[in-house]
């Protein structure tokens, strides 16, 4: 009886994994099985499904190689992640220090804006785009797209300049600094970990954005989304392939939360003993 | 050195007065401290003197420069925090010398000037470690040094002590009031403790509620507290306080609790500026000016709590407690009948409406 109590939620637990889990086991198989255009199981296992990491992948009448298209997704992530982050760290900083009229009213309108989704402004941002000339420019939609996630993103960096103690800025600014110097010299190092969550949430949810791609960007400067999107629009759908593909578009986010993890969980002692 | 002037200084917290028309001056090389309970405007007072409130109402001068407006970085002041703030990214050295660096003080000279600090304050050994690293005392001592390498004209104590074990703040006491005197520098101290403040400052101020009280030598606040809250928290154990009347008798007066009365000759009389009408006042009475064993007021012994050198007596006159110090090699029982007295002279009187005292100041 004792055992039985014992297992029972690993028991609940694998059985909610499961599904999960049997996607992902499917989505492997797919990716490196060979000969399995219908059944579940492949006859057998080969990279060929990554032929594409040395030929070009062609749809309808185009043709790119994944290379040329990783390189602009990172492009667009990288440039998104770059401005969320700036801008948050600078905006978290005031709203978590400065006292400003109508500050919980910009606030509450910051989570707002955030509720509000991102397709309803395409059209705007479409004709914004249009007139300052970075429409179906990779560094233009790439702005368009951080500026949905630094809403919530101001949010994110407030949360770390807050828990940093009233008392080392205040340290700081009787020890010569000005706002700036303090922003750069005492925080910036104190809030590092807040630095990483700030640039992994502009770069991934650009990284993984279709639609801003899909509308905004010319047809010759594909995304990995707009890639795998533009293969399933094809008459004959070649599973595997997109299978390998989807694998290699996981790469990257997978090895930026790696390498950051360290950072992420390393949170600084503040001030002195017993803060 | 610098002499600071506060004027009327006002600080207003939405309908809070944390401050409320302060007026101050404190002398150049002057160790003052700022006395009073938790949410008194001691704190407040201090980070508007530093420069992070503007005061709602009033100025602040340092020497003869107004200096209301001036912010904290340019105001050439040192300051020790509660929680001492240190930088925790930096080693102790990086954290002393920060002053220096900031104002691009060339590497040889902050390095040099951070060492000097660093072994006045003797935590020499300690400049590579991460203040993470460091015990309470060792962090305050880095905190003191950062606050003093840039030789400031004015230093500011927040607490300093408050965070340290009892021993440690013992010791530590002695040291910041050494080395005050040592630097001559204008020093400003808040603290809630009144041995802290008595033993440390030249001068007092105690605060209430965001009002100044009173301020004097640590032995004019102890001889002639101006009301009845400065009487009560200066000093410990706290000072004694009946209620009682008052009415004149032949030239002096003669005060009457409902047990006991005292007379006030006439040589004290002089001192009082005025009597209340309702004839209503408070006497005070220090336990350690109350002699035990000896004497015409009778009482008996309600509870001992020894002290080591005294014994901390309550005595019990009809109900009413007085708290007597009495040197502890004489023995007391429980419910023994005992006399007691106390020189009229060292007696305080306070109107028991206004809580102020009687007798004139001085």
């Amino acid at each position: 009886m004792k055992r039985i109590s014992k297992f029972l939620p690993y028991l609940a637990l694998a059985l909610i994994g499961a599904p999960f889990l049997t996607m992902y086991i499917g989505f492997f198989l797919r990716a490196f099985g060979e000969g399995s255009q219908l059944g579940v199981l492949p006859e057998r296992l080969g990279a060929s499904n990554f032929s594409f990491l040395w030929k070009p992948i062609v749809w309808g009448l185009g043709q790119t190689t994944v290379w040329r298209v990783l390189f602009n997704t990172m492009l667009f992530a990288c440039i998104s992640g770059v401005i969320v982050t700036v801008v948050c760290m600078l905006a978290g900083y005031a709203v978590s220090r400065v006292d400003f009229k109508g500050k919980n009213m910009f606030l509450a309108l910051q989570l707002f804006l955030h509720a509000v989704p991102g397709q309803i402004l395409l059209i705007a941002i479409f004709f914004l785009l249009y007139y300052t000339r970075l429409l179906h420019t990779i560094p233009g939609v790439a702005l368009a797209r951080a500026s949905l996630e630094i809403p919530l993103g101001v949010w994110i960096a407030k949360g770390f300049f807050d828990a940093v103690p009233w008392d080392v800025e205040r340290a700081a600014m009787i020890d010569g600094c000005t706002r700036l110097q303090v922003w750069y010299r005492i925080f910036l190092p104190l809030v590092k970990p807040g630095i990483a969550a700030v640039f992994i949430w502009g770069f991934l949810f650009a990284w993984h954005d279709f639609i801003y791609a899909y509308t905004l960007l010319p047809g010759t400067a594909k995304l990995m989304s707009t890639l795998i999107q533009s293969l399933l629009a094809t008459e004959v759908i070649d599973y595997g392939y997109l299978a390998a593909l989807s694998l290699v578009y996981m790469i990257p986010p997978l090895t930026l939360f790696i390498l950051l993890q360290r950072v992420l969980l390393k949170v600084p002692l503040f001030g002195g003993k017993g803060l | 050195m610098m002499k600071i002037t506060l004027k009327d200084l006002c600080k207003y917290f939405q309908q809070v007065k944390a401050v409320d028309n302060l007026n101050l001056r404190i002398n150049a090389g002057e160790f003052v401290a700022l006395l009073g309970p938790s949410g008194c405007g001691k704190t407040t007072t201090l980070l508007t003197i530093a420069g992070f409130y503007k005061p709602d109402r009033g100025e602040i001068y340092f020497d003869d420069r107004l200096v209301n407006d001036l912010p904290p970085r340019l105001r050439n002041i040192g300051m020790v925090f509660q929680s001492y703030a240190l930088y925790p990214h930096m080693t102790v050295l990086q954290n002393i010398a920060f002053p220096l660096k900031i104002r691009k003080t060339p590497k040889d000279q902050w390095r040099r000037r951070a060492v000097e600090m660093a072994k006045l304050l003797g935590i020499a050994d300690l400049l590579d470690r991460k203040p993470g690293q460091l015990s309470g005392g060792q962090q305050q001592r880095v905190a003191l040094a950062r606050s003093l390498i840039r030789e400031p004209r004015l230093l500011l104590l927040d607490e300093p002590l408050s965070n340290l074990d009892a021993k440690l703040r013992l010791m530590m006491r002695a040291e910041l009031k050494r080395l005050q005197k040592e630097l001559d520098i204008t020093t400003i101290f808040v603290t809630h403790d009144q041995v802290e403040a008595m033993t440390m400052a030249d001068r007092i101020a105690v605060l209430k509620e965001g009002h100044l009280q009173q301020v004097g030598s640590p032995d004019e606040l102890y001889d002639h507290p101006c009301n009845m809250f400065v009487a009560s928290f200066i000093g410990t154990p706290p000072m004694n306080l009946l209620e009682a009347e008052i009415e004149a008798s032949g030239g002096g007066f003669k005060v009457r609790t409902p047990n006991f009365s005292i007379v006030i000759p006439k040589s004290l009389a002089s001192k009082i500026k005025h009597i209340p009408n309702s004839r209503k006042v408070v006497l005070g009475i220090r336990p350690e000016d109350i002699e035990v064993g000896q004497g015409e007021l009778e009482s008996t012994v309600y509870v001992v709590e020894p002290l080591g050198r005294d014994a901390l007596i309550t005595l019990d006159i009809a109900g009413v407690k007085l708290k007597a110090l009495a040197p502890s090699h004489e023995r007391y029982e429980l419910n023994q009948k005992i006399n007691f007295s106390f020189p009229v002279e060292r007696t305080h009187l306070f109107a028991k409406d206004t809580g102020k005292s009687l007798y004139k100041e001085v």
